[in-house]
């Protein structure tokens, strides 16, 4: 089994945000990056699954700037086996068919079996990423899992649908997967396995070799939305369906009802 | 010149920021006001040693990190910021690794540093002080006497962190009575359960409440001989280096309450409206924001400099004495600053200022008190002339 994980680096959500000189995409001075939220979650059903087949393989990719290594070493230090970094210092710039043609340029060579990746990313949030590079490398793709297990070629997923709803899909390798907020707990990297990962190879590979796509969409404009209180207030109906409702907001969007 | 962090030490950084978020963040008061258990305490210092805190600076042959003293002060801090119970435990239990690493035989690291790095051992304790023996560390009066090829201890510490729970215990007693002061103290590993090994009372403290600090007593313990740790008669000197790193330790955790606290008093104070507007406009306001942060950044220098040379295998016993000294006096002014920040709320346990007061207030107490600090350092100067 080869398992690929697609990673981005994107920044501290909480951090304020100011347009760049171009007024294009937001600033990146003053700001620190860590790894997309989602895509935690698809290295943690990576590392998951290449754990309970030793002969199996993981391999981390992800495109962006000299600091996307650090998210790289945090991943191989959750137990990825190697990492890929296409550097470019200005991949925000890149719409998310480059990105996408990038990736599908260096794993329609690499054979994988299943293909892991975030649902979306915090700070573009296209959610495009992961159904594009299905597309393009004819896999299958399921979308927002939630649940995940693979019996042989089969991979079945539970996928979180509109309004709460839940639905089971069975789906042939190979595959594409976006993970949702509820799939696993990611792991914290242990101090030793951080050390370890020094080791591990990371291949540092040209986007302009893997993919010469112009770009479909640009972005024109960044602006900050001005700040408000992050609070939400449950109105109507009487306090049993209130609080039926609490539940159902905290379990849907937090962690705190979760086992 | 390079003053940037390597991506590894990072990576620890922000473990330990998350780790200390989501898991100690939450608990944190209750466990100060003793409305969460010790076994939720000692389950979360069990998860850092899983992660491997416990061991930061120990060779992986025996079960640590290998991760070096950069980001053992890192990741002090960052739990500090979060517990400083946990964090106390956290340097403890280093500190009496890395002596152990230093000094102890093959069979004495192969025994306890896999114990103290995998959390076998919930604790380590370093018993050094005595009630006749505190500044004046070297006149500890806890005798060891030969008993065939073993020793027998007696004699009473008093403030040993960790001692409920500890695995093993170093500690520091007299083996020549007739040497001048300070030279005829050997250390001894004595490991919890050895008869004559008596826990006493524990202190009830102003701050770091859910770490316990207890009195420990030695009656006619015995202890085989190959619980000597290091050489005979210089268990001060072979201690030294394995104290300095302990000052660092405890300058990165002053550092992380400090953090914390003024971190919160500055949103606080963006937020608070007097006058019409927010009270971070007010030039007083500035002034402590301003100052606190610019002393705490100062002693985060000063803490990576001397752990960067201990790091290095440099001389750092006065930087070490600098930093603890520094670090954990500008994080009680930035304690001071925030709880006055906060003005009569700060003061109330509704809010975590007047817990991050009391727990930065021992920091420049413990591990050496900073007068200690002062002496080390002009006699590090002085001698040099
Ligand atoms: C919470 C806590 C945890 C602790 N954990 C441990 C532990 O795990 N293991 C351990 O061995 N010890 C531990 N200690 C003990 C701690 O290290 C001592 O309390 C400290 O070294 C000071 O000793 P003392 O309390 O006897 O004060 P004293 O030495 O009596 O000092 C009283 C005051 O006199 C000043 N003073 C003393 N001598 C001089 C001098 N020559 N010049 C100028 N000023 C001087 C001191 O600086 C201080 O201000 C802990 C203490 C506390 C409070």
């Amino acid at each position: 089994m080869k398992i690929l994980v697609c990673i981005k680096q994107i920044p501290d959500m909480a951090s304020k945000f100011k347009p760049n000189a171009a007024g294009s995409w937001f600033s990146e001075a003053d700001l620190a990056f860590r790894m997309n939220e989602y895509d935690e979650y698809a290295v943690e059903e990576a590392v998951k699954l290449r754990e309970k087949d030793p002969a199996s393989e993981l391999a981390v990719l992800s495109v962006g700037p000299a600091r996307v290594v650090e998210a790289l070493k945090k991943a191989l230090a959750m137990g990825c086996d190697r990492a890929v970094h296409v550097p470019d210092e200005e991949a925000y710039r890149k719409d998310p068919w480059q990105i996408a043609s990038i990736i599908a340029g260096y794993a329609k060579k690499g054979n994988f079996d299943i293909i892991f990746t975030g649902m979306q990313s915090q700070d573009r949030g296209s959610a495009q990423i992961g159904p594009l590079l299905a597309g393009m490398l004819g896999f299958s793709c399921v979308t927002t899992a939630i649940g995940f297990s693979l019996e042989g070629r089969t991979a079945t997923a539970k996928r979180e649908l509109e309004g709460g709803a839940k639905g089971v899909v069975k789906a042939a390798l190979p595959a594409v997967i976006t993970c949702q907020l509820g799939l696993n707990t990611p792991r914290y990297p242990t101090l030793p396995n951080i050390m370890k990962a020094k080791k591990k190879e990371i291949a540092v590979l040209n986007a302009a070799e893997l993919s010469s796509e112009a770009a479909l969409a640009g972005t024109e404009k960044f602006y900050a939305p001005v700040k408000k209180g992050t609070g939400l207030v449950l109105e109507g109906g009487d306090a049993a369906a209130l609080a039926g409702k609490l539940i159902d907001v905290l379990k849907e969007k937090t962690t705190v009802l979760r086992g | 010149m390079n003053l940037e962090l390597t991506e590894e030490q990072k990576l620890i950084q922000s473990t330990a920021r998350d780790f200390a978020e989501k898991e100690l963040a939450p608990v944190a008061a209750a466990l100060d006001r003793g409305e969460e258990s010790r076994e939720k305490f000692l389950a979360n210092i069990a998860k850092l040693a899983d992660l491997g805190f416990m061991g930061l600076n120990i060779k992986s042959a025996y079960g640590g990190a290998e991760a070096g003293s950069v980001a053992l002060s890192l990741a002090i801090t960052e739990i500090a910021r979060a517990c400083a119970s946990t964090a106390v435990t956290l340097a403890v239990n280093n500190l009496v690794a890395e002596i152990i690493q230093t000094t102890g035989t093959e069979e004495q690291k192969k025994k306890h540093l896999r114990d103290i790095c995998s959390g076998a051992y919930p604790a380590a304790s370093l018993a050094l002080t005595e009630p006749g023996a505190g500044s004046d560390s070297a006149a500890v009066s806890t005798l060891a006497e030969r008993d065939g090829d073993g020793w027998v201890l007696n004699g009473s510490k008093i403030f040993i962190t960790s001692a409920p729970y500890a695995g093993v215990f170093a500690v520091f007693a007299v083996t020549d009575k007739a040497a001048p002061k300070g030279s005829g103290i050997s250390c001894f590993l004595v490991e919890a359960g050895t008869p004559g090994l008596v826990i006493g009372r524990e202190e009830h403290k102003m701050g770091q409440r859910a770490s316990a600090t207890n009195e420990v007593s030695f009656e006619n313990c015995r202890v085989p001989g190959d619980a000597l740790l290091g050489a005979l008669n210089k268990g001060f000197s072979s201690a030294a280096e394995g104290l300095a790193g302990g000052r660092i330790n405890i300058g990165s955790l002053g550092l992380g309450i400090g953090l914390a606290a003024i971190d919160y008093a500055t949103a606080y104070a963006a937020d608070r409206k007097q006058f019409g507007r927010s009270i971070s406009e007010f030039q007083a306001v500035q002034w402590m924001i301003a100052e606190s942060y610019t002393e705490l950044e100062a002693g985060r220098m000063l803490l990576m400099n001397a752990a960067a040379r201990r790091e290095a295998g440099k001389p750092h016993t006065k930087e070490a004495a600098m930093c603890k000294m520094y670090a954990t006096e500008a994080a009680n002014r930035a304690c001071y600053n925030a709880v006055q920040l906060l003005g009569g709320y700060g003061y109330t346990d509704q809010f975590p200022v007047e817990r991050y007061a009391r727990d930065a207030r021992v920091t420049s107490i413990y591990e050496g008190t900073n007068e200690v600090q002062r002496f080390i350092v002009a006699r590090e100067i002085l001698k040099s002339l």
